[in-house]
């Protein structure tokens, strides 16, 4: 029954589609809450986390998860009810994390770890079993963000508002941080670490034109993020160029014609 | 008093680090009734609300609450980011579930349902102030909490929206309790006032904190004076831009 799942080519294809369906809701709460920067600094410091998984012997993404989580605990110790995360802390983990990483890594012996795939991606190698846990995390992040949608668009309008109104914004923040170390952890495999927040950012930049509620612009979201994923598979396959920067490319490409279209058409649209 | 208490405050003390915010601050909000915190910078006017509240948790005293009291509150800033897309109704319906009936209703109270269907960040200050002071009296809240609700509203539209706190007072019976640092346009409108400067300087109906003398050495006797100039009976509307209809002062 799963034979086509054989072929590289479709395991490819079902990874960036599972990726496209959680990095669009994912990536507008993100953007939402200015937390599209945490995104960035936690792919950063996932190198050390693949570094010490197989300094370890474990599997990379355990690292990587157990990186995530210690730095999204102490960022939730240290940010105030008031206060966003701090640029210049997020800047200062997210390269210790990227240099150490880097050095962690080339300590290893050296055929066990292709640093370019943990970097940029290396979706056209994707295994059945990337393919279980991509799924299964996914499955799980969509549950949660089910359940809490009303309370986590209530906290990306006015933390204020939501706590006076019964919402336990800390709870709900928190919960926040371990789902985009969660994400993270599996998007790290299609997109690799550098290139994890473009898919966040990027085309939920362009669904923001036209949208006027916030699901409506998760939607919007998920179809770029699935023309940038057909866009970037078929020149990585056509030319020969690796996926992850690929897919990126496209979304660029899709999100400078979407603001040149609307100018052009619709000069007045805000 | 017969009237149905809500909510009382006893000896609310709190400190930011060594620095005294609040000195042992005690009062009581009942129904139908609005009270008015008035206070020069730094008094520590929105800490006492946002206790009052539920936003700060770690203070010294007690508050006691009605059993399922319930809150609406319009904070002093509300920074609604761009890349968020949200209308005016759909903020109406942000933390609860509301019909539309409810929240035309709503709206209509506030004279901002023309606003239902625009995205909030395209609403000038004043009209979110009106969307906002809508979105607290959904789902019969039992004390609505008001930061400064006109911080960013001209004078005229200051009046109107006192009055129309003074309204929804009436209409929804619940207590109110509001932040500003201009008694003399929320005295005809309020039924207490509490004057803070870190301590309770003094409390009371409106003329008698007025008289007062921690009030007049906080305010200035000139202050005091501009509370005569604005008892005069006003009988014409302003809309939401400030222009008055007919004027007919007598």
């Amino acid at each position: 029954m799963t034979e086509w799942l054989d072929d590289f080519l479709w395991r490819a294809v079902i990874a960036g589609l599972i990726m496209v369906a959680i990095a669009a809701p994912m990536g507008c709460l993100m953007v939402w809450q200015r937390l599209a920067f945490l995104g960035d600094t936690l792919g950063h410091a996932a190198v050390m986390g693949v570094g010490l998984g197989l300094m370890l012997q474990l599997k990379p993404i355990f690292g990587v998860l157990a990186v995530a989580l210690v730095i999204v605990f102490s960022l939730s110790r240290v940010s105030s009810f008031n206060n966003a995360l701090s640029e210049t802390t997020l800047a200062i983990i997210s390269h210790t994390g990227l240099a150490g990483g880097i050095i962690l890594v080339s300590l290893l012996p050296s055929p066990t770890v292709n640093l370019e795939a943990i970097l940029f991606g290396d979706l056209l190698a994707t295994t059945k079993g990337d393919l279980l846990s991509l799924l299964l995390t996914t499955v799980l992040l969509l549950l949660l963000l089910r359940h809490h949608w009303r309370a986590f668009v209530a906290v990306s309008v006015s933390r204020e508002i939501a706590q006076a109104e019964g919402i336990e914004v800390r709870r709900v923040q928190f919960l926040m941080y371990i789902m985009i170390a969660l994400l993270v952890a599996v998007m790290m495999k299609v997109m690799g670490v550098l290139l994890i927040a473009a898919m966040l950012v990027i085309p939920t930049t362009s669904a923001r034109v036209f949208s006027r509620s916030p699901e409506q612009m998760v939607c919007i979201s998920g179809l770029y993020g699935l023309a940038a994923l057909g866009g970037g598979i078929t020149s990585s396959f056509h030319f020969d160029w690796q996926t992850g920067p690929a897919i990126v490319i496209s979304a660029t490409v899709l999100l400078l014609l979407t603001l040149v279209v609307t100018r052009v058409v619709k000069p007045d649209l805000d | 008093m017969a009237i149905e208490l809500l909510l009382r405050a006893r000896d609310i003390s709190y400190s930011r680090g060594k620095r005294l915010i609040l000195d042992r601050i005690s009062f009581e909000l009942r129904r139908a009734q609005i009270t008015t915190i008035i206070g020069p910078n730094g008094a520590g006017k929105s800490t006492l609300t946002n206790i009052v509240n539920g936003l700060i948790g770690n203070y010294s005293g007690a508050i006691e609450r009605g059993p399922d009291l319930r809150i609406g509150y319009l904070p002093q800033k509300v920074y609604v980011n761009r890349l968020m897309p949200l209308s005016v109704e759909r903020m109406l319906r942000l933390t609860r579930v509301s019909s539309d009936a409810e929240i035309e209703q709503a709206l209509a109270q506030s004279e901002v349902g023309y606003l239902q269907q625009r995205q909030v960040h395209s609403l000038s200050e004043g009209e979110l102030k009106r969307v906002l002071l809508a979105r607290t009296t959904l789902g019969n809240p039992d004390l609505i909490v008001l930061d400064e609700p006109t911080a960013g509203v001209d004078v005229s539209g200051e009046v109107r929206m006192y009055q129309l706190i003074g309204e929804l007072r009436d209409q929804l019976q619940c207590a109110v309790l509001l932040v500003s640092h201009d008694l003399h346009l929320v005295m005809s409108q309020t039924d207490q006032v509490l004057c803070l400067n870190q301590h309770l300087c003094c409390s009371g109906l409106p003329e008698s904190v007025s008289r007062h003398p921690e009030y007049l050495a906080l305010f200035g006797p000139q202050v005091s004076d501009s509370i005569a100039v604005y008892a005069h009976h006003h009988d014409h509307v302003h809309d939401i831009s400030g222009e008055a209809g007919a004027h007919h002062h007598d």
